[in-house]
């Protein structure tokens, strides 16, 4: 076990070392994705505008003139878009790196950082867009925004986590990267990401309390939607935070040698 | 002092069944050649007991059928590969010309191609820098470099990849066969700077199924087979 950890820390290590390396390719890929498009990465802003025009202004038109509810789908909506696109690429993550990790020596952090500094990149413009929404609805700047920071801090320091766990999923299990995808999808509508919970019986409830994504999501929005310090949100999130890197770190341990033989 | 001392080194890989929802009879490894059963697991036995010592100077020639174990061993050398038994020693900077267009994006200019290319051999900026116009010199592109590789001949292309892969100071250098590319005058540039490559490594080891060129550049001729040391002469 000590041995595993040590081979993670060290994994880790030279992958930080290298950040040259993951920060460049990142890069490269959201250029590429966008490259030939007169809106560039622009487009990823459009796309999150019509994600949240949509569920504010169509799907539920009677809360549609209510500030804290359009706040409420735009921050959801930021959160839910990292963290589905963030688990939906990783699965496949060593299957897209093959030749690199059978081809090189990088350590194999190096590829679960691009993927995260990717979703970062991308999840900027969409956080660009859920400002403007913000302050648009009547949001000023005050100092709630620095604990809704705080709850995005924690995302993004359990996305390189997210990330090795389930590609390490996704190369021993391939069928899984369909199975995540469906589950995603079907995420979506089982998190308060535009619907709200307040009080209901039945499924809503079981799907607002005992879905860790709930957590995720209220740690950012609650400060600035209710104006409160998102304690137990943010203690569940840390929790989840703790063990999605305790896996990853054994999972780094002691099968990062044994993925060039799997993909 | 380079050197690279291998004592009884093994390589057996446990053939993953991967868990998958397919019937039983459409499941297949991922991995060719020797399988056997270990109790209830499919094991490939790739490198079996290998021992050999190199010291600087040594060019060892790597041949052997389809399978024999030359490009796995390579691997173990380079460190992509663990071994599962036996010891590994060596001193000096490893450098590997396996795949020369790892890495290679199609939609990026052939500058920043190199730079990437750079991070990914794990060259620091300054360096990359530095080798930057002596590739560019090298491949022969000119006013092309600035425009993406897509835009690129095969010919061109080639040129870049094997400018950039060779723009290396290695101490100890591994290839899978010999490389070369472009058209008839640049093969004659490329096998000028694969020699002098080989001039100024330490040690070589170089898998090839080519008998005469093992023989014009290696000083040693390890045969494999079955993963295997059958001959070292």
């Amino acid at each position: 076990m000590i041995a595993a950890l040590n081979g993670a820390f060290d994994d880790i290590s030279k992958a930080v070392r290298l950040h040259r390396v993951w920060v460049a390719l990142a890069h490269e890929d959201i250029g590429d994705q966008h490259r030939r498009t007169t809106l560039g990465p622009l487009w990823m802003l459009v796309n999150y505008f019509a994600f949240v025009g949509t569920f504010v202004f169509v799907f539920v038109t009677k809360d549609a003139s209510d500030p804290s509810y359009i706040a409420y789908v735009a921050i959801g909506m930021l959160v839910w878009f990292y963290l589905t696109e963030t688990i939906t690429m990783s699965v496949s993550l060593f299957q897209r790196e093959a030749s690199f990790i059978q081809g090189t020596t990088l350590p194999l952090f190096v590829y679960v950082m691009r993927l995260t500094m990717q979703c970062i990149i991308r999840a900027g413009y969409s956080l660009a867009g859920c400002v403007l929404i913000l302050l648009l609805a009547g949001y000023g700047i005050n100092s709630n925004w620095l604990l809704s920071l705080l709850g995005l801090l924690l995302i993004v320091v359990a996305t390189p986590a997210l990330v090795t766990v389930f590609a390490f999923l996704g190369a021993f299990f391939p069928d899984s990267e369909f199975i995540v995808g469906n589950l995603m999808r079907v995420g979506m509508f089982l998190t308060p990401v535009f619907w709200v919970y307040s009080g209901q019986e039945g499924v809503q409830k079981y799907a607002y309390h005992w879905n860790p994504f709930t957590y995720f999501l209220e740690g950012v929005r609650e400060p600035i939607t209710a104006g409160i310090f998102p304690t137990h949100a943010l203690t569940v999130t840390g929790y989840v935070c703790l063990g999605v890197w305790a896996l990853a770190l054994l999972l780094l341990g002691l099968y990062r040698k044994r993925i060039v033989f799997l993909i | 002092m380079t050197s690279i001392k291998l004592n009884n080194v093994s390589l057996v890989y446990r053939l993953f069944e991967k868990l998958t929802l397919s019937a039983p009879g459409r499941r297949r490894s991922a991995l060719g050649g020797n399988i056997s059963k270990s109790g209830t697991k499919q094991v490939v036995q790739a490198l079996d007991d290998v021992s050999f010592e190199l010291k600087a100077g040594d060019r060892l020639g790597l041949v052997g059928p389809n399978g024999a174990g030359k490009t796995t061993l390579l691997k173990v050398l380079y460190g992509i590969y663990q071994p599962s038994g036996g010891t590994i020693s060596i001193a000096g900077k490893v450098d590997a010309l396996f795949n020369i267009s790892i890495g290679f994006r199609p939609e990026a200019t052939g500058r920043r191609n190199i730079v990437l290319r750079g991070l990914i051999s794990g060259w620091t900026l300054a360096e990359i820098e530095e080798k930057m116009e002596e590739i560019i010199d090298f491949s022969e592109l000119g006013d092309f470099i600035d425009l993406p590789f897509k835009a690129y001949s095969q010919g061109m292309a080639a040129r870049l990849a094997f400018a950039a892969a060779t723009a290396l100071e290695p101490e100890i250098l591994l290839m899978d066969e010999w490389i070369g590319a472009g058209d008839a005058s640049f093969q004659e540039k490329a096998k000028r700077r694969m020699d002098e490559l080989a001039e100024k490594a330490g040690i070589i080891v170089l898998a090839s199924h080519d008998e005469s060129l093992i023989q014009r550049v290696c000083t040693k001729k390890m045969t494999l087979r079955a993963g295997r040391v059958e001959s070292l002469t």
